[in-house]
């Protein structure tokens, strides 16, 4: 009896003092002057993504050899993790390392999260206004101006433009030619579809036609994402919906154009231009036969092109040239201009502690046109820098600077904490919606009700 | 009677008491690891899960900047549109997938234990192979499967030959194939159970029914599943509870897409996957607490109207 119990007890103490300790040791703050370690994140990153942690290793060299100058003796290490995790995983991972007090000093993320992480205390304010982030060095003054729209969240800046992108409706012009569409006519497309003259509804028509000349195969007109992503605000933009009221800093949700929206996902699928169950379908397989030139017109990003280029296309950079056209989105309006959603990623910084000005300054040091501009080519992102537009290697990439001219028509989605549940409500009744589960206008009573229920007195309902 | 006892050969009494006292205090030691294990990993974090779906906490609010809402989540629950449809997923989830594993589990070891041990053995273990694959290898081949063309086994093993209309089979029958999917993990749990259970029946009894004249079949229905009886409500139970929660086969293989989505599985979402980052951890809360009553209500349904306290009383095996 008396073994019986002090075994049983030296196991039960041994195991309390066991978790009694914490798992792992939290990171130190960099106090000490002699060395300092940052840890620089970015999720949803392939092999061709990797400059946007990479460039702060250069970007250390730099601003460590800039304090030695100055008599500053101090050696920078940079921890780069490009993450393959998806968007939900990812953030996932940072909200808890962030609680955990295991935060990287950098994180790379979309600009969207600026709301949420602020208000979580997880990532600190930058500067108080755009005008003071722009005195604090030459190279955040060379920021694109309106991009620095996209990091400010009640009144101050958040974090630095890391990249932006359009995201064009692509076409296939030899398929186009194939419906009997001159050289001229595909030529016009873009500019048509940025003056509104060319709208969702000649889209449908075109793909339409296509699919009962035997052009492409029934369910080909017309492929949008497979899942869940911002593009798919694009055409509630189209027929002249907003997300977000700046006056009042509340979301907005406009029936009408929303019902039109849901109207016009339907109508892909009955028209028979894109598959009902579509919503699913892996990424490898959609961008394998979008870039092998099965499809008549696809909505993606312009990030996509060297993805396709490299690893998809089976002739290459050649064989999208040969092959495929770009755009604006085209309107659902007549005469309404075509539009694109932009979604800048953006660097935010997770505390003050971690040396204060030294990580503004590494920041500062990624934002240069040589470093940015090696991120732009290899993964296909666009310029942020008004002196980036003329740099040599941006300027002689064809599509970069090609599609350059759709941030004159962009616009972005909006920093608001309650942003995810919004998007989520509404893209789940898009879904509804095109899969023929509730027709267009019920699935808008649903969403509104569900909008009402999950943001309360942040939604305005027009 | 302790007065009594102790007046008899003293040694042999003392150590009569003292075997008295260990044999009472034996069960405390012997439960106190898995009572460990219990409270830490179930009754805590159900507090700790009440005590949040009463919240507001978000990935907005962090796990400090959150405030009281009382039973806000819960409203929000019940006043949900799609609140009905993920409980109506869930049942058909439920109900199909719990026929499919104790009918299959009760078929696989039938059969497997009416053939060569040998055999049955080898079929046996191919069907424990789904089970100990890891989750998300076992989808990827199930996707692999199901793809169109020019990826899909099916299709161009079956389909393409038989001049049907090649598709991706997933969106198009998504809830059998979750079944499916679930089913084949499942009905190994029931066919272990059934197999030992049908192997413990006295072989004398098993071979003189025979001898008798009985067919096998009429000794399958009149020998062996009266002996069944026992472990098939013990699987069903389990399983039923088991399947409630379980989310992570449909997560991988359509998360949650074509009407899948089910109650364990919008929970996760909620408190855990955002494609905007903002996780609902309340709401998420909230959610699986809901389900944890659901569960335990079912548990006590169970326990009661099937007399499970018979079963664990004596083995059942001996009597026929």
């Amino acid at each position: 009896m008396k073994r019986v119990s002090f075994f049983a007890f030296t196991v039960l103490f041994l195991l309390v003092v066991a978790m009694a300790f914490p798992a792992g040791q939290k990171e130190k703050a960099a106090g000490l002057p002699k060395e300092v370690t940052f840890a620089v994140w970015s999720g949803n990153a392939g092999e061709i993504d990797r400059f946007r942690v990479e460039n702060a290793v250069e970007a250390a060299k730099v601003v460590q050899s800039a304090l030695k100058a100055k008599g500053i003796e101090i050696a920078i290490t940079v921890k780069p993790v490009s993450d393959p995790a998806g968007w939900a995983d990812y953030k996932r991972k940072f909200s808890l390392a962030a609680e955990d007090g295991q935060a990287p000093y950098i994180v790379v993320s979309g600009h969207e999260d600026v709301a949420p992480w602020a208000q979580a205390g997880y990532i600190v304010p930058l500067a108080d206004s755009v005008k003071a982030v722009q005195g604090l060095h030459p190279e955040f003054a060379d920021v694109i101006d309106s991009l620095w729209n996209c990091t400010m969240w009640h009144g101050k800046v958040w974090a630095v433009p890391q990249d932006t992108e359009a995201r064009p409706m692509f076409f296939s012009k030899t398929k186009l030619k194939a419906l009997g569409w001159s050289d001229a006519q595909v030529a016009a497309l873009p500019d048509k579809i940025k003056n509104g003259e060319f709208t969702l509804e000649d889209m449908i028509a075109t793909c339409k036609q296509a699919v009962e000349k035997a052009v492409v195969q029934p369910g080909y007109g017309y492929w949008h994402r497979p899942l869940k992503g911002g593009d798919f605000v694009q055409y509630y933009f189209s027929y002249g919906g907003r997300i977000y009221d700046p006056a009042t800093d509340k979301l907005v949700i406009v029936q009408k154009a929303l019902e039109q929206w849901y109207s016009f996902q339907r109508r892909c699928v009955t028209s028979g231009i894109t598959p009902e169950k579509y919503i699913g379908t892996a990424w490898n397989v959609w961008h394998d036969s979008v870039a092998n030139d099965k499809v008549l017109f696809w909505n993606a990003g312009t990030w996509m092109w060297n993805d396709w280029a490299k690893n998809y296309a089976k002739g290459g950079e050649e064989q999208l040239w040969k092959n495929i056209g770009y755009a604006l989105q085209p309107s659902g309006i007549k005469g309404k201009p075509g539009g694109t959603l932009s979604h800048p990623l953006v660097y935010m910084v997770t505390s003050e502690k971690a040396s204060g000005d030294k990580v503004k300054d590494l920041i500062a040091k990624m934002t240069t046109k040589e470093l940015n501009t090696r991120h732009a080519l290899e993964s296909t992102h666009l310029a942020i820098l008004k002196s980036q537009q003329n740099y040599q290697p941006y300027a002689q990439s064809k599509f970069l600077s090609s599609v350059t001219y759709m941030l004159n028509n962009n616009y972005y989605q909006p920093n608001h904490a309650q942003y995810g549940p919004w998007f989520d409500a509404v893209f789940n009744g898009m879904v509804a919606a095109e899969q023929g589960e509730k027709s267009p206008a019920d699935a808008v009573k649903e969403v509104v009700t569900k909008l009402k229920l999950d943001l309360g007195d942040a939604l305005i309902v027009e | 009677m302790h007065a009594s006892n102790s007046q008899k050969a003293a040694p042999g009494s003392s150590v009569e008491a003292l075997a008295r006292r260990k044999g009472s205090l034996a069960w405390f030691w012997f439960l106190l690891p898995s009572a460990f294990l219990a409270i830490v990993f179930f009754f805590l974090p159900v507090l700790i899960t009440l005590v949040i779906s009463l919240t507001n906490m978000t990935t907005a609010t962090g796990l400090s900047g959150w405030t009281w809402l009382g039973t806000g989540n819960y409203r929000k629950i019940l006043a949900n549109p799609d609140t009905v449809k993920y409980l109506w997923a869930t049942t058909r989830y439920v109900v199909f997938t719990l026929l499919f594993n104790v009918v299959m589990g009760l078929v696989i070891s039938l059969i497997t234990t009416h053939m060569p041990q040998r055999s049955g053995l080898l079929f046996r273990a191919i069907w424990l192979l789904p089970r100990i694959t890891p989750p998300v290898v076992y989808i990827l081949m199930w996707k692999i499967i199901a793809a169109n063309l020019p990826y899909g086994i099916l299709n161009q093993l079956i389909v393409k030959p038989l001049g049907l209309a090649t598709m991706n089979w997933i969106p198009e029958a998504a809830f059998l194939f979750v079944v499916l999917v679930n089913g084949l993990v499942g009905a190994s749990f029931g066919m272990i159970i059934f197999t030992s259970a049908i192997e413990s029946i006295p072989k004398d009894i098993m071979i003189s029914s025979l001898v008798d004249g009985a067919s096998v079949l009429q000794r399958i229905r009149y020998i062996i599943l009266p002996q069944l009886r026992w472990p098939l409500l013990f699987v069903t139970t389990y399983q039923t509870l088991s399947l409630l929660t379980s989310y992570e086969y449909i997560l991988i293989l359509t998360d949650g897409n074509f009407n899948t989505e089910v109650w364990a599985l919008w929970a996760f979402h909620q408190a855990l996957s955002n494609y905007w980052g903002n996780f609902q951890y309340g709401m998420g809360a909230a959610l699986a607490a809901i389900l944890v009553v659901i569960g335990v209500g079912m548990a006590v349904v169970y326990l009661r109207y099937f007399r499970f306290g018979e079963l664990v009383q004596e083995p059942k095996i001996d009597q026929l």
